[in-house]
């Protein structure tokens, strides 16, 4: 997983079937210190984040799980999904 | 996955034969600091500036093009979505980890 902060929302409705219904934020990475690294994420979104909270972005089967529990999730199509919204880290 | 515009496209002859037809694209993504806050950006109106990272070979089921803001997924999830496209007995065996999934409309990025 990765920390981040969320800085946008994407919308676009040409899209893969599988996406349909799911909201995508934009998360910028941050590195051990906190720092931005300029990398920056798509995320499915089910905990309703906002623009400026920190988050954790699983990604894999673990973002898959974010969406609907395994072992039978292969069918989601899923790669990054924010997993908490961070309240401290030290 | 993440956001990226489309550069250019990649052809070739000798392929998989499991996903016959399936186009692939060049995806340049977006870095943070390529995204002005505030306005929101629309795909049309290009509000962002031109992104800065390495290329990324990605397959295509939309039709997009170059100039096209995208958002492109990896692994798995890349490989559900060109399964959509295919014939039912390929399904997600196909050789691909990079798969344009969407096709940008609006990003909105707030102060």
């Amino acid at each position: 997983m990765i920390r981040g902060t969320v800085i946008g929302q994407v919308w676009a409705t040409r899209k893969a079937r599988g996406l349909d219904g799911q909201t995508l934020l934009l998360v910028a990475a941050r590195d051990a210190d906190g720092r931005a690294t300029g990398r920056l994420v798509v995320a499915s979104d089910t905990l309703d984040a906002r623009a400026g909270e920190d988050v954790t972005v699983a990604f894999g089967s673990g973002a898959r799980n974010v969406l609907r529990p395994g072992p039978d999730n292969r069918d989601l199509l899923c790669d990054a999904a924010i997993a908490a919204i961070v309240e401290g880290a030290g | 996955m993440f956001l990226g515009r489309v550069a250019g496209t990649v052809w070739s002859t000798v392929k998989w034969p499991q996903a016959q037809g399936v186009k692939l694209l060049l995806v340049r993504p977006y870095r943070v600091g390529d995204l002005p806050p505030g306005a929101a950006a629309g795909a049309a109106g290009g509000a962002p500036s031109e992104p800065t990272d390495d290329l990324v070979v990605c397959a295509d089921i939309l039709d997009a093009g170059p100039g096209d803001d995208v958002i492109v997924a990896f692994g798995h999830a890349a490989r559900v979505a060109v399964s959509e496209k295919l014939p039912p007995g390929s399904k997600t065996s196909v050789p691909i980890d990079a798969a344009v999934v969407a096709v940008v409309d609006r990003v909105e990025i707030p102060r």
